[in-house]
């Protein structure tokens, strides 16, 4: 029984990390028609702030509080700079993004020695409850999650700059005709997302360890939950880095771990030529 | 006088012009040129022109910037007492980029261009593998590897300068079987070369001496999660972990670790490639009652030893590239000792076959934590061995030695 529910804290945990890596990715993703190939560096940038403000004695909270207003702020300079001129051609903007997050990591590795950096948790350790020990982060993680969910889906779906955001998504052309600017709309999509991005590397970076790498290695998880949920809905994207989640720290405790990761590419790519338009299909008739 | 100083002048090759700083710190990964260390002009001789290629850019930078000033380090020392038999050594750096298909290439162009009488270097065994062939094949130069490392290179005129499988494990698992009466070993291992090869020798020295491995476990490099692999520990009884994880997976496994309250149960946490670097590297909590072997700690305090991080210190004030045994440097500073002694002995030939016949018997008798003694016929030497165990200190994380082992065989070839 304990075995069991501290089996399902891990997998819950783990999952809430994929959300929220997935999360600013699949919204960029679904609202921009943009895979953001930076993605990943922008969850470094937000782990990195965490890092210079802890080591400019500012302590960790502040890092984490500013980590989305800063790689936010960043992600519109990068639109309007550089992505917006790039919205008629999509696979350029794609390798546009590339070269943008090749920059910010090779900065990074620079400025970091090539080292890797141990952050410490803000609450470290952990608490028990009839024996079993929960990581104090890794539970708040599991409720931040869902409440930057929560938040976001609030946001897009109940509010009236959400309902802009969605009617140019889906009639761009009409959403002008009405006056709603949606250049204006997309550099707002673009920095929340790459907020969310920081916000979560500010998070997740106690658990692991700030590397200029630590972005890559979610970022083709990221992008498999992104297809498996299907892109143009804000639910898909997370629902299917939920599902990603759920097998990369599932898998091991039945496969040998080497394994576990091809499996969870393999499962996903049946789940997908089973259902091609992902978990919820786009378009809202 | 001049002697002492030395000149550091960049060759023009490949060379962004103003861009050298940024390339020696890591900035600019693949774009490094190539550097000459000249000798004071107080030397009359021609020079013995020695190539160091190492990671001075990408992922190993951290070890392959130590390596390089440890080589700088040990060669400026002989310099200033008057050279090889008179003659200054002059060193060539070549960058290897973290990067086996880019250093083959650097490599290829360093031994043609500069023609180096011995070339040290190389951290990975995959680095390694790559340029052994330009530099002991085609280059045909005598080539020196200091890395700790899984043993079975046994190429001719490759000589290893640090410590073997045998070396890491044939005191160490003892210890802990015996002395710390753990029996339960688990090996939750990264996958790759090393530590497949050294938990199959691990495994031999622990059932040898009635441990039991209750699972050995290879994950991807980077995996962020262990909980499967913790909840086995526990469910096994294992009181010993021989981990072998390396980063950018390492951190979370050892968080996990510690948070399922291991060590605090009495579990003991092993990781052969634990060095002063790694101190800091995790919190120290996680880090208390870790145990390590290798050829040289900091705290391993004879006169020799001491002086020499001393002037290590002085040469480079408040570098972050420490002079430890983690990540070779101990290995490079022998490995041009070894040269040194073996070109004494040649009377100065520097032909490759007979320094290489010198080497096989070379014998040094100080270096960090001791001396050591090429094998002969085997081209790994022996040396003395630590264990050492990481104590807090005020919150601080150190490491004591527990147990030296003295001349350790390396059982290699």
């Amino acid at each position: 029984m304990a075995d069991t529910i501290s089996l399902i804290f891990n997998i819950v945990s783990f999952a809430s990390v994929m959300v929220l890596i997935v999360l600013g990715l699949g919204v960029i993703a679904s609202m921009m028609g943009i895979f953001n190939f930076a993605h990943g560096e922008f969850v470094l940038l937000g782990a990195y702030t965490v890092y210079l403000s802890a080591t400019a004695g500012l302590g960790l909270w502040f890092g984490i509080i500013a980590a989305p207003i800063v790689v936010g702020i960043l992600g519109l300079i990068i639109e309007r700079l550089i992505i917006r001129r790039f919205y008629g051609s999509l696979i350029i903007a794609m390798l546009g993004t590339y070269a943008i997050g090749l920059v910010i990591r090779e900065t990074i590795r620079g400025l970091l020695g090539g080292h890797y950096e141990s952050i410490p948790e803000p609450i470290g350790g952990a608490f028990s409850i009839g024996g079993i020990n929960f990581s104090i982060w890794r539970t708040i993680i599991i409720i931040a999650t869902i409440l930057i969910l929560t938040g976001s889906w609030w946001m897009l779906a109940r509010t009236p700059i959400g309902l802009r955001i969605r009617g140019a998504l889906e009639n761009p052309m009409l959403a002008r005709t009405c006056g709603i600017s949606t250049t204006k709309l997309y550099a707002l999509t673009f920095a929340f997302g790459s907020a969310l991005a920081g916000l979560a590397g500010a998070l997740i970076v106690p658990l692991y360890q700030l590397s200029a790498d630590i972005g890559i290695r979610f970022l083709v998880q990221a992008f498999l939950s992104v297809m498996l949920g299907g892109v143009g809905t804000f639910q898909g994207p997370v629902l299917g880095a939920g599902t990603v989640g759920v097998m990369a720290s599932g898998l091991p405790w039945l496969v040998p771990p080497v394994l576990a990761d091809p499996l969870v590419f393999l499962i996903a790519l049946i789940i997908v030529k089973i259902r091609p338009q992902g978990f919820i299909a786009a378009g809202r008739s | 006088m001049t002697e002492q100083k030395l000149g550091f002048s960049p060759t023009r090759r490949r060379f962004l012009s103003g861009a050298g700083a940024l390339t020696a710190s890591g900035w600019i990964a693949g774009a490094a040129g190539s550097w000459t260390l000249y000798p004071g002009r107080a030397h009359a001789a021609d020079p013995i022109k020695m190539g160091i290629v190492t990671d001075i850019t990408g992922a190993l930078a951290p070890s392959g910037n130590a390596n390089w000033q440890v080589a700088q380090f040990t060669v400026e020392q002989i310099n200033k007492d008057g050279g090889v038999l008179g003659r200054p050594i002059q060193l060539f750096l070549e960058d290897t980029a973290s990067d086996p298909n880019i250093a083959v290439g650097n490599v290829r162009r360093m031994i043609q261009e500069h023609r180096p009488d011995v070339v040290l270097g190389g951290i990975t065994s995959a680095m390694r593998q790559a340029i052994k062939d330009p530099i002991v094949t085609r280059g045909r130069t005598l080539y020196i590897y200091p890395q700790l490392y899984e043993g079975q290179e046994c190429t001719k005129d490759l000589f290893c300068t640090g410590p073997t499988p045998a070396q890491q494990c044939d005191k160490l698992i003892p210890y802990l079987i015996k002395v710390l009466g753990k029996k339960r070993f688990a090996m939750p291992s990264a996958n790759y070369v090393w530590p497949q090869v050294i938990n199959k020798y691990a495994r031999k020295i622990i059932e040898d001496n009635g441990g039991q491995v209750i699972f050995e476990e290879y994950y991807p490099l980077d995996q962020p999660e262990y909980s499967a692999t913790i909840s086995k520990i526990k469910d096994g009884e294992v009181d010993c972990v021989f981990n072998t994880v390396i980063p950018p997976g390492l951190q979370p496994f050892m968080k996990q670790l510690y948070l399922s309250g291991f060590q605090k149960n009495g579990g003991i946490l092993t990781c052969l490639y634990f060095d002063e670097n790694t101190l800091n590297y995790l919190p120290a909590a996680e880090m208390e009652g870790l145990y390590s072997c290798l050829d040289y700690f900091q705290a391993v305090n004879d006169p020799f030893s001491e002086k020499l991080q001393q002037e290590y210190s002085k040469r480079f004030p408040g570098t972050k590239y420490l002079f430890t045994a983690g990540t070779a440097a101990t290995g490079m500073y022998r490995g041009i000792k070894f040269y040194e002694v073996a070109v004494k002995e040649t009377k100065g030939d520097l032909h490759r076959d007979v320094v290489a016949a010198a080497m096989d018997h070379a014998v040094i008798e100080n270096g960090p934590g001791g001396g050591a003694a090429m094998v002969p016929g085997h081209r790994h030497c022996k040396m003395n061995m630590y264990i050492a165990t990481c104590q807090l200190e005020a919150g601080q994380p150190y490491y004591k030695i527990v147990n030296k082992a003295d001349m350790l065989d390396p059982r290699e070839c």
